[in-house]
């Protein structure tokens, strides 16, 4: 046994003006790999990406990487590792796609600083593999919904990380730029091997791309492991207070999930 | 083409900075320091106009880069020091000071007047820092401003109690002075300004890129690895003593701070590093037109800066925002 995981988190609680939001919760996720929190709205899930990543400060418990407990590195060593994709709040912002993905070098950079040709690189670099590089000069609050998912996706590239987490990221998507999204994820985990966190709802897209799914429910662990042991389970139910029925998904190893009614 | 935009700006702002000492009353012809100087026009420049046009400068250079710090740090485009009870701390300072009768001058320099400013702005941002930061988990963006904002309004209603329970003449000089004026007779009351200036423009500079990530949102600038709460604290107190040393000098000068950055935006786009350059450069060049309108407009009478940096300042702000509106 090698002993050291790359994340480990442990007994994680968190209350926010004395509610509990999260209950003593416990997993560790392995280099490389790509974990989906899913659970119903209010469950958690994105406090828990929030507290792993010390956005939030105020919790229990110790989140380690590689061993190392992140309260004892600064948000700027910490920025080294984790990108974000943030969930909301980037709709109006004044910066251009080129523009908003240089400022994630933030973290790279000591004192007064200049762009470097390397940093342009790397941004020319992560615009390429979101596809934007077409978009580059634009505004983000004149791209659509899905153009500027990919851009946000783009300026976390650019931050040069080996981890990256996103918050609900094909919210308010439709379906093709849902698809979208999820595909550019999943490649930027397989091709670059960068360990991603995704918080989500939706459950389909939760099992196209992740290994590990962990389940929340009000802020406590419902299960956590692989996604086909997660299938077998019958889990589905059980988290969201509806049934699901499972459709046969041609070319895929995963079946389609549908919901068809309350629990009662 | 923003540093075309920007070398423009900086030979503007020159030109008004040389330009304005030789606008005025009585008249100091440009020809005549060469050719027969006069040592009444000599002292009339050096003593009484060169300090003032630089005081001017300073002044709005230092409002204008701290408007646009305030703006960044609070993400709101109405946040300017002005509003955040720095000023109206200032003027509480200096009114009290006026209502006890109190007249002293520290090491032959420094007025007591201005040193009872300084010492209501400091105590004005000590209160808001506190009261601010009683919350757990420290300051966030809204609780600071509104803690400001009615801070401010506090203030204000001391102010005006002791205003209301002064002599005649006690009430004119605190009106006085808290209409703000740009006043300078040699260049001793230029040090302090320009120091603070000095120190908020190299801040500013430095902190552009964290500036940016700033108005990105909260948790933008944390996921990018900025230290919000911490850096926000360290500024908010910077600039409120910034702001201080200066509104002891001169007293409030409204609207610069608040504009400024605005149109400086609108000039050079929103990167800090151009902006910071560009509200040094307009914010100067704005309040010597201004000052210098003040003390020629009605010469040989003059009306405190103040009175027009707010009446131009909001016209021409609204003249941009309608303006932009048609173009969509």
């Amino acid at each position: 046994m090698n002993g050291m995981r790359f994340f480990d988190i442990k007994s994680l609680s968190l209350s926010l003006g004395g509610a509990p939001i999260l209950r003593d919760v416990n997993f560790s996720l392995e280099k490389g790999k790509m974990l989906a929190i899913v659970g119903p709205n209010g469950a958690g899930k994105s406090s828990l990406l929030k507290c792993i990543g010390r956005l939030y400060k105020n919790f229990s418990g110790t989140v380690s990487l590689e061993g190392t407990p992140l309260s004892e590195l600064s948000m700027k060593k910490i920025a080294r590792r984790i990108a974000w994709v943030h969930q909301t709040g980037t709709d109006t912002l004044p910066f251009t796609v080129r523009e908003f993905a240089r400022m994630s070098r933030y973290p790279w950079h000591e004192g007064f600083a200049l762009s470097t040709k390397e940093d342009e690189k790397i941004i020319e670099n992560a615009l390429v593999t979101a596809g934007v590089v077409s978009l580059a000069e634009r505004q983000l609050n004149s791209l659509s919904g899905g153009e500027r998912q990919r851009a946000l996706v783009a300026s976390a590239l650019a931050q040069g990380t080996d981890i990256l987490f996103l918050d609900e990221p094909t919210n308010f998507l439709d379906y093709r730029h849902q698809v979208e999204t999820l595909e550019l994820i999943e490649r930027i985990n397989q091709e670059q091997g960068m360990t991603v966190i995704i918080v989500t709802h939706d459950i389909n897209l939760a099992l196209h791309g992740a290994d590990e799914i962990l389940a929340l429910k009000n802020g406590e662990v419902l299960w956590s492991g692989g996604r086909s042991a997660f299938l077998e389970k019958k889990m589905l139910s059980q988290i969201f207070d509806t049934s699901f029925e499972e459709f046969e998904n041609p070319g895929q190893e995963i079946p389609y999930l549908a919901p068809t009614g309350f629990v009662r | 083409m923003k540093w075309g935009r920007l070398a423009l700006l900086c030979a503007f702002s020159m030109a008004i900075l040389f330009a304005a000492p030789f606008i005025g009353v009585p008249r100091v012809p440009f020809s005549e320091l060469f050719v027969l100087p006069q040592a009444d026009d000599i002292s009339v420049l050096w003593d009484l106009r060169v300090p003032r046009v630089l005081l001017g400068w300073v002044t709005g250079a230092t409002l204008a880069i701290c408007g646009m710090v305030f703006q960044a740090l609070f993400r709101n485009s109405l946040a300017s020091p002005d509003l955040l009870g720095v000023s109206t701390g200032a003027s509480l300072g200096a009114v009290i000071y006026i209502r006890l009768g109190l007249s002293f001058t520290l090491f032959g320099v420094l007025s007591g007047l201005s040193l009872a400013a300084f010492l209501g702005a400091l105590l004005a941002t000590f209160a808001i820092y506190m009261a601010g930061s009683l919350p757990r988990g420290g300051m966030s963006e809204a609780t600071l401003l509104l803690t400001g904002v009615a801070m401010s309004f506090f203030f204000s209603s001391m102010n005006m109690i002791i205003q209301y329970s002064g002599g005649y003449i006690d009430t004119f000089r605190m009106m006085r002075w808290s209409m703000g004026g740009i006043r300078a007779v040699k260049f001793a009351p230029v040090y302090a300004p320009l120091a603070a200036l000095a120190v908020i423009f190299v801040t500013a500079i430095f902190t552009a890129p964290e500036l940016d990530l700033f108005v990105a949102g909260e948790d933008i600038a944390e996921s990018r690895g900025v230290s919000v709460s911490k850096l926000r604290r360290r500024l908010f107190v910077l600039v409120s003593i910034v702001v201080g040393v200066n509104v002891a000098v001169c007293g409030p000068i409204g609207f610069v701070g608040l504009m400024a950055p605005h149109i400086c935006r609108r000039l050079v786009g929103a990167d800090h590093r151009n902006l910071t350059i560009a509200s040094l450069l307009f914010g100067g060049a704005f309040l010597v037109v201004c000052d210098t309108g003040a003390r020629t407009l009605w010469a040989p009478g003059e009306v405190p800066a103040g009175i027009l940096t707010s009446c131009l300042g909001s016209l021409f702000f609204l003249w941009l925002l309608f303006r932009g509106r048609e173009r969509g």
